[in-house]
């Protein structure tokens, strides 16, 4: 079936299976791999995108569950070589290492300062747990989201 | 001349990749033709393999090629570290519920899922040995081509470390303390599962893997598929985490096998099931008995330590050997024996992991120390700090002398969390400190350091970049060497084709080798670069390298003009000024068969709350000194011990394989629980102790691991001290927690009730 969505602002048509996961469009399809796969059960968070603003699972959605939103990947953010200042959070605390859940954990934190701009330490913690970091202990990514929040 | 650019907080060189989601990892690439493959797994335990049935698979439309061991009889399919005991497709028999018996090659990923589903396993099922305790009295055996243990069947391997009269010393104690702990199976959880991606050329074997030994993966790959060295080329982009889990040989053979029968690129992309199915870390068995002289010390340690280490070796001898040895540290004990034993059972395969085989002893030895302090009524932190190995002295007998303060260290981590400032009730403190022997220094490894003409340096060296930061600390070592900027400095990606080798990333030692060699080239450039502007500028006086330009003695002039007219040739007829560096620590002859070329050493200290009504062990605040000798990108230094301490913390409260009988029955991220942000302590501190000692560029040491090592028993011992209870099982569940509470309370009341009678 034809599903009609907004992706990083471009209007897209895609024409899948009706069982086809939102990741595989993504990352098959439309060769979009910053959408990390890890867990495959909406644990890991390493596939998070924005659904209409809202953090979703892309390993778990359905792309017919997106007709008709707004989708942006962590290939959206950036404009140009100026980073999203989300992005610019994660670069100036070192908050990545091995970095596979970094698009993933960036998109949270979008998410985060949309839903909740004024997030202090313990509801950034809480929202950050449902994307997970097996490297960097999460100290660097709660600065990072500090920091972003501070400046959106 | 002290470091200039090392030493300073630098912005990561991969962290823009990173966080644009422009960074490539195996499991995002395609190659024109490609195919997708799955693996076949059992679902048998234990069993002789009947028959292998794939029609129905290969029946299926867009399946390309089905293929089993009896593809590749001509093959010598067996690889491993120590031990070549596993078939990269079961042969004969298969030995664990997950073990890759055929795979299946097709048009689309979801093809070869479904393909998958069809083939059928006919075996003659065997007695099943759930585990290590299980395996070692069994009459059935799951290797029987290996050689027997005189003990115990099912023996991978055993290796003994013994000094001084440990029988005599025991007998001579004041106070013997006796206590077996146990650590469970724990899983890496790399966030990117195994990947790989192979293709046969006329040029050989092109090879894409995220793995942290490409050298080693060519070594094998030439030896299963009969090719030289020169023939198979190991490439590796970004790496998803590793933490001991992509080590040696995974699925590379198997992947380069369906690609040579399906004539076309073929990638493998576990999912994250199967990797829960690939490599985990050896549940163990420890078991001390620690003798205690009239004036408190340590004068004998006896332990056995058992490792399960699943249905095929992997690095199960050397962790159990590693393991054993260390578990005499980190304390000055006159008379010691180790014995380590690893025990095959029908279990997945255990291997590295970060720490490799140190937690499980530290889990002990810090716990038994705890105990034997408080049973001598003394502070658990005094009664280390007198006992630890001092400066300067010979470690566990007659290893390299230790080259760290390690009371120092503890102190600090003590301090950190007020150890000295009054309890608050209900709240318990404990300290756990850990000392992994660096034996991966002993090492010869090049780099090459490369100024182009431009000014700009490309530094080649054979260190994956997995997280931990090489490619950022390399180009500090490198600018540092040359007298350059940071910011004209990469360093790049690893490919076996052409670069030099290097035994793998792993063991915290590559900045102390690799990066030495690093550093060893840029000083031989900087050489050539002073040589020729003595000639071209007649100076090179404070020369250093701004950009494109050389400057010295006052002077500036591009480089590439400097070139030119040292080596008579038109500038666009000019390349670079390279070098190569060369790092070579020969092993020594030390009681592991090398000396230790520094002490990855962890000490963490923690204050704990504990809810009586649940068993909920809350960590109030944690600290951890990481002794890194000297902080060559602090940040990162930083980053890799937070990272090490809240891994650790999974295994300390949450983490833990479930099996049912030989059945792993939690390999998913719903039912395996790994700490999350919210799991951080409230008050989380991390310390760098640099008192430039170590053997590296400027005085650094390996880091990385030892984050990992004290907490567990920091945690343990902060329990007993907050409650009185001592738990020797981990992990440190609420359920377990408030078991103990209860069968503590019930000892108690029964107590009372005596005294009252």
């Amino acid at each position: 079936m034809e599903t009609e969505f907004t992706l990083n602002g471009h209007a897209e048509v895609v024409d899948a299976p009706d069982h086809e996961l939102l990741i595989d469009t993504l990352r098959a399809r439309m060769r979009l791999t910053g959408t990390k796969r890890s867990c495959d059960v909406e644990i890991c968070g390493a596939c998070t995108v924005l659904r209409d603003g809202q953090a979703i699972s892309a390993c778990t959605t359905l792309t017919a569950d997106v007709d008709g939103a707004d989708v942006v990947t962590v290939e959206g953010l950036a404009d140009g070589d100026e980073l999203h200042p989300v992005q610019q959070a994660f670069v100036d605390h070192s908050a990545a290492q091995c970095g596979f859940c970094t698009p993933g954990m960036v998109m949270s934190v979008v998410a985060l300062c949309l839903e909740y701009p004024d997030a202090d330490e313990e509801r950034i913690k809480e929202y950050l747990s449902s994307t997970l970091c097996r490297c960097t202990g999460y100290v660097k990514i709660i600065e990072a989201a500090q920091q972003a929040l501070e400046q959106m | 001349m002290g470091p200039n650019e090392a030493g300073q907080r630098r912005q990561r060189k991969d962290i823009i990749d990173k966080v644009t989601g422009r960074a490539r990892y195996t499991s995002d690439l395609e190659v024109p033709g490609m195919a997708f493959a799955r693996l076949v797994r059992s679902k048998v335990a234990h069993g002789a393999i009947r028959n292998i049935d794939t029609s129905a698979a290969l029946a299926l439309p867009g399946v390309v090629c089905v293929v089993t061991a009896k593809d590749f009889e001509h093959l010598d399919m067996y690889y491993g570290e120590s031990v070549l005991d596993q078939p990269f497709l079961s042969v004969d028999r298969v030995r664990y519920i997950g073990e890759p018996f055929a795979g299946v090659v097709a048009e689309t990923q979801e093809i070869a899922d479904r393909a998958a589903e069809l083939v059928r396993l006919e075996v003659e099922e065997l007695p099943i040995l759930e585990n290590a305790a299980a395996a070692m009295h069994a009459e059935t055996l799951i290797h029987p081509e290996r050689p027997a243990d005189p003990e115990l069947a099912n023996v991978c391997s055993r290796s003994v470390f013994e000094y001084g009269d440990v029988d005599r010393a025991l007998a001579e104690a004041v106070y013997v303390h006796e206590a077996t702990y146990t650590f469970p199976a724990v899983y890496h959880y790399a966030m990117e599962p195994h990947a790989y991606l192979a293709e046969w050329t006329s040029a050989g074997l092109d090879m894409w893997a995220g793995t942290q030994q490409p050298h080693k993966v060519r070594a094998d790959l030439a030896r299963i598929f009969g090719v030289p060295h020169n023939q198979v080329r190991v490439r590796v982009p970004y790496v998803g985490g590793g933490y001991g889990s992509k080590g040696q040989a995974k699925y590379e053979p198997v992947t380069a096998a369906m690609a040579l029968v399906a004539q076309r690129p073929v990638r493998l992309v576990n999912s994250i099931n199967e990797s829960f199915h690939t490599v985990i870390r050896h549940a163990a068995v420890v078991t001390m008995r620690t003798g205690i002289g009239a004036d408190g010390r340590i004068i004998a340690r006896d332990s056995q330590v058992v490792y399960d280490t699943g249905a095929y070796a992997d690095k199960g001898p050397r962790v159990a050997r590693k393991g054993a040895y260390r578990s005499a540290g980190p304390y000055s004990i006159p008379n010691s024996r180790a014995v380590g034993i690893a025990v095959y059972s029908n279990r997945v395969p255990a291997g590295a992991f970060r720490g490799f085989s140190t937690p499980q002893v530290v889990w002990a030895g810090e716990s038994a120390v705890d105990e034997i302090a408080r049973h001598l009524k003394m502070s658990p932190l005094e009664y280390r700090k007198r006992f630890l190995t001092e400066r300067g002295e010979p470690f566990l007998g007659d290893d390299a002398p230790m080259d760290a303060d390690l009371p120092q260290g503890l102190q600090l981590a003590a301090d950190a969390i007020g150890w000295d400032q009054p309890r608050p009730p209900g709240r318990g403190r404990g300290v756990g400190s850990g000392v992994k022997d660096g034996g991966g220094g002993a090492a010869r490894v090049e780099a090459e350091v490369h100024l182009h003409r431009d000014g700009s340096v490309e530094v080649v060296a054979s260190t994956i970049e997995l997280g931990q930061g090489p490619q950022t600390a390399y180009a500090q070592i490198a600018a540092d060497g040359l007298r350059a900027r940071f910011e004209d400095v990469r360093v790049r990606a690893v490919d076996t084709w052409g670069q030099r080798f290097d035994p793998g990333t792993n063991a915290s030692r590559s900045t102390i080798s690799v990066g030495s060699a690093v550093y060893d080239a840029a000083c031989q450039v900087y050489a050539q670069v002073c040589d020729a502007a003595e000639q071209v500028m007649g100076t090179s006086q404070d020369l250093r390298l701004d950009g494109p330009d050389v400057v010295a003695g006052g002077q500036r002039k591009p480089f590439v003009e400097v070139l030119a007219e040292v080596r008579r040739l038109q500038p666009d007829w000019l390349g670079s000024v390279s070098a190569i560096g060369v790092q070579d620590t020969t092993k020594g002859d030390g009681p592991l068969g090398y000396s230790s070329s520094f002490y990855e050493v962890g000490h963490s200290a923690v204050e704990v709350e504990v809810d009586p009504e649940t068993g909920v062990l809350t960590l109030v605040k944690c600290a951890s000194v990481a002794d890194v000798g000297f902080a060559i990108n602090p940040e990162g230094c930083e980053g890799q011990d937070e990272g090490s301490t809240v891994m650790g913390l999974g295994h300390t409260l949450y983490e833990e394989l479930e099996f049912n009988g030989p059945e792993l029955i939690n390999p998913s991220l719903v039912d395996y629980r790994v700490p999350r942000a919210e799991d951080l302590p409230h008050d989380f501190h991390t310390i760098l102790l640099e008192n430039r000692d170590g053997p590296g560029p400027f005085g650094s040491k390996g880091a990385g691991e030892g984050g990992t090592l004290g907490i567990a028993p920091a945690v343990a011992n902060a329990l007993e001290d907050a409650t009185g209870v001592r738990i020797r099982d981990l992990p440190l569940t609420p359920e377990r927690v408030w078991r103990a509470l209860r069968a503590h309370e019930e000892a108690q009341q029964l107590n009372i009730a005596e005294d009252r009678s």
